[in-house]
């Protein structure tokens, strides 16, 4: 009796003792997800893609709805990427922590400046983005100023684990800060060289590796490539020396093998985001492979 | 009257609101077509016309309620008309996962019912929304959505209708109709995904006074022609599955739909049996810009040839389309259409060719 009596008690300290349920964060895409986890290593995160899906074209699930109704805070890219989806899901899950505007739902766009803003026609050419590129994951920079933010939110709206997230941050950003510095030193072989894309996905990484896309499989942004405009590459890139042709892991390899065919060049299929399965869980991970996989179409 | 004289003030209020508003959504569809003959049940009418043409306002009020404004002309050989299909508010603040909705809205009903028809993998309605819905049904009223915290999607929903919109019913009471509904969902894996529901409608108008003729527009103005087939109790069964590569829709996706209807008590009458019908559609995007679509329906109707008498009607319907989308805005449909009418009058065949076109901040299209 006693026993049972002693078990009870001890279960009941259990449950008394048990820490407040841990956060839930919803991502939409696994490059947030993986900085989630970091940035707050007890939260329960869910991704809402994933390495091979488009993230501009992502069906407005049951059971995404599901997992955004029981979200504390939501993390985005913004600048429109999830313009097809966010908004609806937003609506059916009825979660009010997640409202645009509050502080449970943080888009990175808001936190720091995009590059590449396009005019919007009224009929559109596939999805122009007037708020600029929405792949800021892959500039080291801004993913420090997006952490930084991002954290900030999680101490706002958690605030009684506020040291936790505070101390996570700082454990992230001096091993970032020491990344930086090996990604720079590697890169130096990357510099000026040029390189032939489909879409504007890795425009970022370009810019901060100071790698040269010389032409785009797109005819603009967000149309697939046309025969009409790979003829035309064909014929552009013959003065050029572009060391490959990238493109992205969610996408068709039918184009790109063509042009490759057409001109020679090499192909390489990077991945755009992180990806659990490819053994690329961190946003370290994932410049790391993609700045090792550049290397060697230049050695 | 109470309840329709709340649902026009509410409206009115979305209305004003509106148009006060600095940066409103605005959007706008236009269905244009050309329908070879006139088919049994409805849909559309024969020669060129425009189908379901809508202008659509949205607002939304410091993060307290959206409101939405939806006005939809329709114009043929035949008859022409506009109506204001929505106009209501819905709270965004409610805990819990609630949802309160006021005003003129799309009865969550079925599968399609709460869908834009312009949304639609096919030009026309299945036959069972045809014969019971009127296409679609909304209505004024009051709804409350709540949204489980569930580990799987598991969604309730429940309102009251004026019933003005069923049909060409006399008023019975101030709630003409109510609905209950609730909806499961989820992901089977990367690939597929799913939702099933069931759905109930109760009918308090008058239903005696019913009489009811698929050929008869004259009387309505708009669009809107009501349940042609009605009961005190609608029941419906509906399921979805899609199936895309790892979750990539974008240019390949399997859709397969179904959906059962039920109504009974059709009459006071003992015998007159029940209605019902279900049907069964598959649409395979095989390209980002190309569909096609096969549906097959059942419809078994009891029909009221004399004071009392009631016979069997029924109607199977097979339906095949192809769509091509230029764009995200626009829709290029060919469809065609074999009816095997047992009772009703309509044609065996009939081709349709659709286009689509929207104009400014269109919605992400629901599941």
């Amino acid at each position: 009796m006693r026993t049972v009596i002693k078990g009870l008690l001890l279960c009941l300290a259990g449950v008394i003792a048990m820490p407040v349920q841990a956060l839930n964060i919803f991502a939409c895409e696994p490059e947030w997800a993986a900085l989630a986890r970091q940035l707050a290593p007890d939260a329960t995160v869910f991704s809402a893609t994933h390495a091979y899906q488009d993230p501009h074209y992502i069906e407005a699930r049951p059971s995404l709805i599901a997992r955004l109704r029981r979200a504390d805070i939501a993390f985005c890219s913004g600048a429109e990427l999830e313009a097809g989806w966010l908004p609806a899901l937003q609506q059916r899950a009825a979660d009010p922590a997640v409202r645009d505007g509050l502080p449970g739902m943080v888009y990175a766009a808001d936190i720091v400046s995009t590059i590449e803003k396009h005019q919007v026609s009224l009929v559109g050419r596939g999805h122009v983005h007037a708020q600029g590129n929405p792949h800021l994951h892959l500039d080291p920079e801004r993913v420090e100023d997006i952490a930084k933010a991002f954290s900030q939110r999680l101490q706002r709206i958690d605030s009684d684990n506020a040291d936790l997230y505070q101390q996570a941050l700082a454990t992230w950003h001096a091993h970032w800060k020491k990344k930086k510095l090996q990604w720079r030193q590697q890169s130096l072989i990357l510099r000026d060289q040029q390189i032939v894309v489909q879409h504007t996905t890795f425009s970022y990484l370009w810019r901060w590796l100071r790698m040269k896309p010389v032409a785009d499989l797109e005819p603009s942004p967000g149309v697939p490539p046309t025969l009409s405009h790979l003829d035309g590459l064909v014929t552009a890139l013959k003065d050029k020396q572009p060391r490959a042709i990238v493109y992205n892991w969610y996408q068709s390899e039918k184009s790109p093998r063509w042009l490759a065919e057409k001109t020679g060049l090499p192909l390489l299929s990077l991945p755009s985001t992180v990806s659990k399965k490819d053994g690329i869980e961190t946003l370290e991970q994932l410049f790391d492979h993609l700045i090792a996989q550049l290397r060697t179409t230049v050695q | 009257m109470k309840l329709k004289v709340l649902a026009a003030a509410l409206a009115m209020v979305s209305v004003q609101a509106s148009a006060q508003d600095n940066t409103p959504r605005i959007s706008a569809t236009i269905d244009a077509y050309y329908k070879s003959d006139n088919s049994a049940l409805g849909g559309r009418e024969e020669g060129f016309g425009l189908g379901h043409t809508e202008l659509s306002i949205q607002h939304r009020f410091a993060d307290l309620l959206d409101a939405r404004l939806t006005a939809v002309a329709e114009w043929n050989d035949e008859e022409h008309g506009a109506d204001v299909e929505e106009a209501y508010l819905e709270t965004l603040q409610l805990p819990a996962g609630f949802t309160l909705k006021a005003g003129r809205f799309l009865a969550d009903l079925g599968y399609l019912n709460a869908q834009h028809t312009h949304a639609d993998n096919f030009a026309e309605r299945p036959s069972v929304y045809r014969a019971f819905l009127g296409g679609h049904y909304y209505d004024d009223g009051l709804a409350l959505r709540a949204l489980l915290p569930t580990d799987i999607f598991w969604q309730l929903s429940a309102a009251v209708f004026t019933g003005d919109h069923l049909g060409a019913f006399e008023s019975g009471s101030t709630v003409g109709a109510w609905t209950l509904s609730t909806k499961l969902g989820d992901d089977i894996d990367e690939s597929q995904s799913w939702q099933a529901g069931v759905s109930y409608l109760r009918n308090r108008m008058e239903l005696h006074a019913e009489h009811e003729d698929e050929d008869d527009h004259d009387e309505h103005a708009g669009h809107s022609h009501g349940a042609a087939y009605a009961g005190e109790h609608l029941y419906i069964a509906d399921a979805v599955w899609k199936w895309s590569p790892s979750g990539n829709n974008k240019s390949e996706q399997l859709t397969l739909a179904t959906e059962y209807f039920r109504v009974t008590d059709i009459t006071d009458e003992a015998g007159a049996g029940h209605h019902d019908g279900w049907y069964a559609s598959a649409v395979y995007r095989f390209a980002t810009e190309w569909s096609l679509g096969l549906r097959y329906g059942d419809l078994d109707v009891r029909q009221e040839h004399e004071e009392g008498e009631f016979e069997d009607a029924g109607l199977k319907e097979t339906t095949v389309m192809l769509a091509w989308n230029p764009a995200h805005t626009q829709t290029v449909r060919l469809q065609y259409t074999h009816q095997n009418a047992d009772e009703l009058s309509g044609e065996d065949n009939t081709v349709l060719l659709q286009y689509l076109i929207s104009f400014g901040a269109h919605d992400a299209h629901s599941y």
